[in-house]
């Protein structure tokens, strides 16, 4: 086992990090303007999200920028998913703990909370999320049918209009072999031309065929590119999926929170909206938890915005401002009052 | 099934595997790291629609000169920070071991491997695949996806 793990490569992009400072830049500066959510930062404190173990030269960087550009008065540094999991004990008060699957646009996570705390060696990323499904889809259709390369907004609509996830992925592939009508999957796919068409749409074959209009046909696509999620290794890509990625988060927890952990599974981020995502997670999860466990998979109504709201919920509790690092504290005391206060 | 051509008859497909160009295993693993990293680029590219919609004022990343223009009343420019804190990330995570010795880091945090057996699809068509291309070990499954492949990807991939 050891041979094969030290043959692995290191993936790591550094699309999901914040790397680049000019257009992060220039994107705060956007969001803080009048024009989009003028916000007084004497009286507004801010809470900024980043991905799990940030890079602390990062973390730096922006603590610097909010205190000293933005003349923040009070700044919480959080992850996603620890204002996911705030939300999901508001709404379950009696749950010892949360096992958050966080498919987002870089990468996926896998994070245990156990009684609102997060357990550091049960979290795990997987490298896929919404952008690599949409660059597999562009290229799986420019290779087979059309040049899309440079499509992406046109690729990423029919990723989110067309794509679902298969609960039988080889039931599927045997269906997709089929010819319509007994091969219920393929479709068609109008793209738009951006004079008369704004935007594509899905043409199912039961309908007369257009010719006038450049259309894309769909098939096994339709379920091999959220496929990845489950199995990145069909892509090359040599890491578990998420299914097999849950259940081994949970064994790197405490014995005695693994049951609560299986039973409160909470599913977030764009990538997770695929149809059919959560009845394959759930069959994966099921086959693979000890059988004495139940397991439960919540999906919120939106999974994009339920840790914004988890956020919107925190900074009404009462205990808020203890969380918080101040800009008098900040000049005191330095960058490593950040890290002492948000690293706990 | 157009493509036929020389592949259909075993004794021909051999005979021709012993004059073709073989590639070796480390080009193969090349090719299939360098498909992986394409598939994690950066995809930015501008909507098509931003001339239609109507909101004018979404930040435009191009006219740095001008944002700079406006930037230096400010205390900071955001070159400042670009060159404070550009780091590679061989830096960034060396500056990690010394700033959290002994804590998960983020190159920690990568899934590993998984358990199940590594699954076959074709490279032309994505459906389940019995074959290997010979010469570049590629998938494919059947003679039609085969002759695609030949004519297309198979060697002219390698740069
Ligand atoms: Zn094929
Ligand atoms: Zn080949």
């Amino acid at each position: 086992m050891k041979a094969k793990s030290e043959r692995r490569r290191l993936f790591i992009g550094d699309q999901g990090l914040l790397m680049n400072w000019d257009i992060q830049k220039t994107v705060w500066d956007y969001i803080f303007s009048k024009e989009c959510c003028p916000v007084n930062f004497s009286e507004s404190p801010l809470i900024i999200t980043e991905p799990y173990f940030n890079f602390a030269s990062i973390q730096e960087a922006m603590a610097e920028i909010f205190f000293e550009e933005y003349e923040c008065q009070s700044f919480l540094r959080v992850n996603a998913s620890d204002l996911s999991d705030y939300h999901y004990r508001k709404d379950n008060s009696s749950a010892q703990g949360c096992l958050v699957v966080d498919c987002g646009y870089s990468f996926s996570h896998i994070a245990p909370y156990i009684k609102g705390k997060k357990h550091k060696p049960g979290i795990k990323r997987i490298d896929v999320g919404g952008k690599l499904l949409t660059n597999h889809l562009k290229e799986i259709i420019s290779y087979r049918q059309l040049h899309v390369m440079e499509e992406t907004y046109v690729m990423n609509q029919i990723k989110e209009d067309a794509c679902f996830v298969a609960y039988d992925l080889m039931a599927n592939m045997a269906k997709a072999k089929k010819k319509y009508p007994e091969n219920d999957i393929v479709m068609d796919y109008v793209l738009p031309d951006f004079t008369n068409i704004r935007r594509g749409y899905i043409r199912t074959l039961d309908q007369p065929p257009i010719t006038e209009q450049q259309k894309l046909r769909l098939n096994n696509e339709r379920f091999s590119v959220p496929e990845v999620l489950f199995h990145p290794s069909d892509v090359g890509l040599d890491e578990m999926g998420i299914g097999e990625a849950v259940s081994y988060c949970v064994s790197r927890c405490p014995s005695v929170v693994q049951s609560h952990l299986y039973a409160n599974i909470l599913v977030t981020g764009g990538s997770s909206l695929f149809p059919g995502f959560k009845e394959r997670l759930f069959k994966e999860v099921r086959a693979s938890a000890p059988d004495e466990f139940e397991v439960n998979i919540t999906m919120p109504e939106d999974p994009t915005t339920y840790a914004w709201h988890g956020g919107a919920m925190l900074s009404r509790d009462p205990d808020f401002y203890s969380f918080v690092v101040t800009k008098e504290e900040y000049e005191e005391e330095g960058p490593t009052i950040c890290m002492e206060r948000f690293d706990g | 099934m157009s493509g036929r051509g020389g592949y259909s008859r075993e004794s021909g497909r051999l005979k021709d595997a012993n004059q073709r160009r073989v590639l070796d295993e480390a080009t193969r693993q090349r090719r299939a790291r360098q498909a992986v990293e394409a598939l994690d680029s950066d995809n930015f590219h501008d909507d098509p629609h931003g001339d239609l919609v109507a909101n004018k004022n979404a930040p435009k990343f191009q006219d740095t000169l001008d944002t700079r223009e406006t930037r230096k009343r400010r205390s900071k420019s955001a070159d400042y920070y670009k060159f404070k804190y550009r780091r590679t990330l061989p830096q960034m995570i060396e500056y990690e071991s010394l700033v959290r010795p002994e804590q998960p880091t983020f190159v920690d945090a990568q899934v590993p491997p998984s358990n199940f057996p590594k699954r076959n699809f074709c490279a032309v068509c994505g459906f389940p695949s019995g074959y290997r291309c010979i010469t570049c070990g590629v998938r494919y499954c059947s003679v039609s996806c085969l002759a695609t492949h030949a004519e297309t990807r198979c060697l002219k991939w390698t740069a």
